[in-house]
């Protein structure tokens, strides 16, 4: 077959490029552009200079990160707190679908869904207050109860005991999102033919296997597809939960810092445009290297499911 | 047939592209038409033909009714200098990102809000004000008559005059607000608090003796207690920089960060001392909640003598008291509030002007900074009521206030007047000496900021949590501090710094 040129392919398929034409033109304006931005990393930036006409400082906006070693805590924390609130809230979410969508009282199945979105909708800043009241040391809910049945309060913001906010982020993570997450499993799960289920009814299989030899391999696309999309996040910590539920207190920052919340704190008192771009270049520069490594991975085994 | 599909689908297409991009197209364009008129002849007269529209940046939340009193303010304006004012404000839940983002995006505007507060030293550092050598004098020249030499000493960075203070003297007096009165006036403490000892045997009664178990206010923005510990011990804390201070009383400056302080164990030692007696929570930290005081949840805080006053006003029947703790009062910086014209500004000589007019004038500053009288305020007593509090309140621009020209709040504490001429007579008796000197004293950190910003870290990860007594092993927590700060380079910031002071020592004669 002949290639033809570009012009040629213009030309035959006028009204396809012109439709695809506001989308690659948005992208173009709203993430191509702003990318120059990312110059700001490497400049010693001035308001009366602007982004370009500022001069060049080398990699020394990144060196605040860096300094006595907090860059790799963070990072590390960063990336290990997204990998196990990616577990966690994927898995729990595919567990909620399976199961709503096995239910049989079609208003008891609408309630539960309800309910387990609702948290969804819940700002970060009541979840910190929430959290306070059931961990606070002298009037917390869980200390309460300790101290009525005879204990002694444990007091769980030292740094210690910082573990233990590992699996609280983890819980409230997973609770705020799995219901939202669980959507798009029921939708991938009510597209499966219902034949078969008939076929699996006929030939005997109970409920638990047809989860496993059918509902399971259906949707494990759409797993995937959402592993890769939640992955190329990985180094973003969801700045608000980490702040709201920790708050100040220091104790617990080895065990709770992630990128955002090491910037923000480092630069509140003394806002400097050129060290935030170089943050902000940093997460998306080790993002970029990690989607693509996990994408070559997945495209090496099941060629399909790789997102590019 | 087929062509009539291909062009139905082209045209479609092009509707769909032009939607697209007229919603860009819209927004775009509103900002950027200042008109440039006003211009001088050189000869420092104000030209005043053509009619102008200020523009002015602060933080503060922009009360209901601000266009009645904007059209009020305006007409004076218009009148005198053939100008009108547009303030835009800056609502404090997104002051952190909109303040550095105004002077990033290149917007044009003339006058803005700075502060110590806001690290302005570093936006000056980076060009985003107009020096004003020659503009001040010549078109502000009243609010330039009226500013102390000390004030203009602190508004030079790099040799350069880059913002107007405040004409409205503060002090760095510092101390506990406590509250006497109890249970609705049953319960009413009668002692005195001077001094750390009486501050925690209040402290301890409190706990006693009313219904309130935690009787201090704190909250995840951090003990206020040690500023105050070491202005107590006679010591100048460096603002901004509070974990360095130095001894005002001798002759050569030498900056000590509060890990070598010869006064931190007693501070620890006392703090933790609090902490165990379960003066606050020991989950404080994570708690935003500010206004424990306010609901009667705790009793007392430590702060400057206008949060005194607002607790004193909101509730003068809980018998509010407040002592100043810090021996050596100085004014605290002017550049405590302060206005700056913007680089982008198209009328700096006209700005200057109205800024002028709005410091210096009585009818222009009370219309600026209360409001239309009878309606959002009242005067009774030499004293200023704002009324109608829901929909009218004063301005955010603080930097405008004058001494003189401001009014005292209706209701506040009388001892406050006593305690301000007590604090001025003793400021009068240093003269340029002490504390008083070193509050002229202008750090800047552009080169250290990778440093500084580490430490500023340092500070919140493990001082917070020691002086809040929530570290066991209050020695190793220390040196554990230390260890940090040293990482952080904190050296280095002293190092800076402590050069930084000897130039400004060496260059300012004490006198």
């Amino acid at each position: 077959m002949k290639k033809h040129g570009f012009i040629y392919e213009l030309k035959k398929n006028k009204a396809l490029f012109l439709m695809a034409a506001p989308s690659v033109l948005l992208t173009f304006f709203l993430a191509y552009l702003p990318m120059s931005g990312l110059v700001l990393a490497f400049k010693n930036y001035r308001y009366d200079r602007g982004i370009f006409g500022s001069d060049w400082n080398g990699f020394s906006n990144f060196a605040y990160l860096f300094q006595s070693g907090t860059g790799w805590l963070i990072t590390k924390n960063t990336i290990l707190y997204n990998l196990l609130n990616l577990v966690t809230s994927q898995l729990l979410a595919v567990i909620v679908a399976i199961v709503i969508s096995e239910m049989m009282g079609k208003l008891y199945k609408r309630i539960v869904q309800s309910v387990i979105f609702l948290p969804y909708f819940i700002s970060w800043v009541i979840v910190g207050i929430f959290v306070l009241n059931l961990f606070s040391y002298e009037t917390g809910l869980m200390n309460n109860i300790i101290r009525s049945m005879g204990g002694e309060p444990i007091n769980l913001y030292t740094a210690e005991k910082s573990w233990v906010w590992v699996i609280i982020i983890c819980c409230f993570n997973s609770w705020k999102w799995v219901g939202y997450n669980s959507i798009i499993y029921i939708a991938a799960i009510t597209s499966i033919d219902a034949e078969c289920y008939e076929a699996a009814d006929i030939d005997g299989a109970n409920i638990f296997q047809k989860i496993w030899y059918i509902t399971f391999p259906a949707i494990k696309p759409t797993i995937i597809t959402m592993l890769l999309l939640q992955v190329g996040r990985i180094l973003r910590g969801d700045f608000e939960m980490f702040y709201q539920i920790i708050g100040a207190n220091g104790q617990l920052f080895n065990a709770t810092d992630v990128i955002d919340t090491y910037v923000f704190r480092a630069l509140l008192t003394n806002p400097n445009m050129g060290m935030t771009a170089a943050a902000s270049f940093y997460q998306s520069a080790l993002c970029f290297i990690i989607i693509m490594v996990v994408n070559h991975i997945v495209k090496k085994i099941e060629a399909d499911y790789a997102l590019f | 047939m087929k062509n009539t599909k291909k062009l139905l689908a082209l045209v479609l297409a092009l509707a769909l592209v032009i939607t697209a991009f007229a919603g860009c197209a819209g927004g775009g364009s509103g900002s950027s038409t200042s008109s440039t008129g006003g211009s001088t002849g050189g000869d420092g007269k104000l030209d005043t033909s053509k009619e102008v529209e200020i523009v002015m940046y602060f933080i503060s939340d922009r009360p209901a009714k601000q266009d009645d009193v904007d059209a009020y303010m305006n007409e004076i304006f218009k009148e005198k200098l053939n100008c009108t004012l547009k303030e835009n404000w800056i609502a404090w839940s997104d002051y952190a990102n909109k303040y550095p983002l105004l002077w990033s995006s290149g917007e044009v505007f003339d006058l803005a809000y700075t502060a110590t507060w806001l690290g302005f030293t570093n936006y000056a550092a980076k060009g985003a004000f107009m020096e004003l050598d020659e503009l001040w004098p010549t078109y502000a020249p009243n609010n330039w008559a009226m500013t102390s030499e000390a004030a203009k000493t602190q508004a030079t960075f790099d040799g350069h005059l880059i913002c107007i203070p405040t004409l409205l003297a503060t002090y760095s007096a510092y101390g506990p607000y406590y509250r006497t009165v109890f249970e609705d006036g049953a319960v009413t403490y009668e002692g005195e608090v001077t001094n750390f000892e009486e501050y925690e045997a209040y402290m301890e009664w409190v706990q006693e003796n009313t219904s309130i178990t935690q009787p201090y206010q704190l909250y995840s923005s951090g003990l206020e207690a040690d500023d105050m510990f070491y202005g107590y011990k006679g010591r100048y804390n460096i603002r901004g920089t509070a974990w360095l201070s130095v001894d005002p009383y001798a002759d050569t400056f030498t900056l000590v960060p509060n890990y070598d302080n010869e006064y931190t164990m007693e501070y620890l030692e006392m703090t933790s001392r609090w902490c165990e007696k379960g003066f606050w929570s020991k989950s404080a930290l994570s708690d935003t909640d500010s206004t424990k005081c306010q609901n009667g949840i705790a009793a007392t805080g430590i702060h400057n003598v206008d949060t005194y006053q607002g607790r004193y006003i909101d509730k003068p029947e809980w018998g509010w008291k407040y002592t100043n703790f810090v021996e050596d009062v100085s004014n605290l910086p002017f550049t405590q509030d302060a206005c700056v014209v913007s680089t982008t500004s198209k009328n700096p000589e006209r700005a200057l002007a109205l800024y002028d007019l709005i410091t210096t004038d009585e009818t222009a500053y009370r219309a600026f900074q209360y409001g239309i009288e009878g309606t959002s305020y009242e005067v009774i007593d030499g004293q200023v009521k704002m009324i109608n509090t829901d929909n009218y309140g004063g301005t955010g621009m603080w930097a405008g206030r004058t001494s003189g020209l401001n009014l005292p709040s209706y209701g506040a504490p009388e001892d406050i007047t006593t305690m301000k001429a007590d604090w001025d007579a003793y400021i009068e008796k240093t003269g340029n000496h002490q504390s008083q000197y070193l509050s002229a004293w202008l750090p800047d950190t552009t080169s250290i900021e990778t440093e500084y910003a580490a430490c500023t870290n340092v500070i919140q990860q493990y001082w917070w949590p020691l002086e809040c007594g929530f570290v066991e092993d209050i020695e190793a927590g220390l040196a554990e501090y230390k260890a940090q700060m040293q990482a952080a380079g904190a050296d280095k910031v002293i190092e800076t710094l402590q050069k930084q002071l000897d130039d400004f020592c060496a260059s300012h004669p004490q006198g």
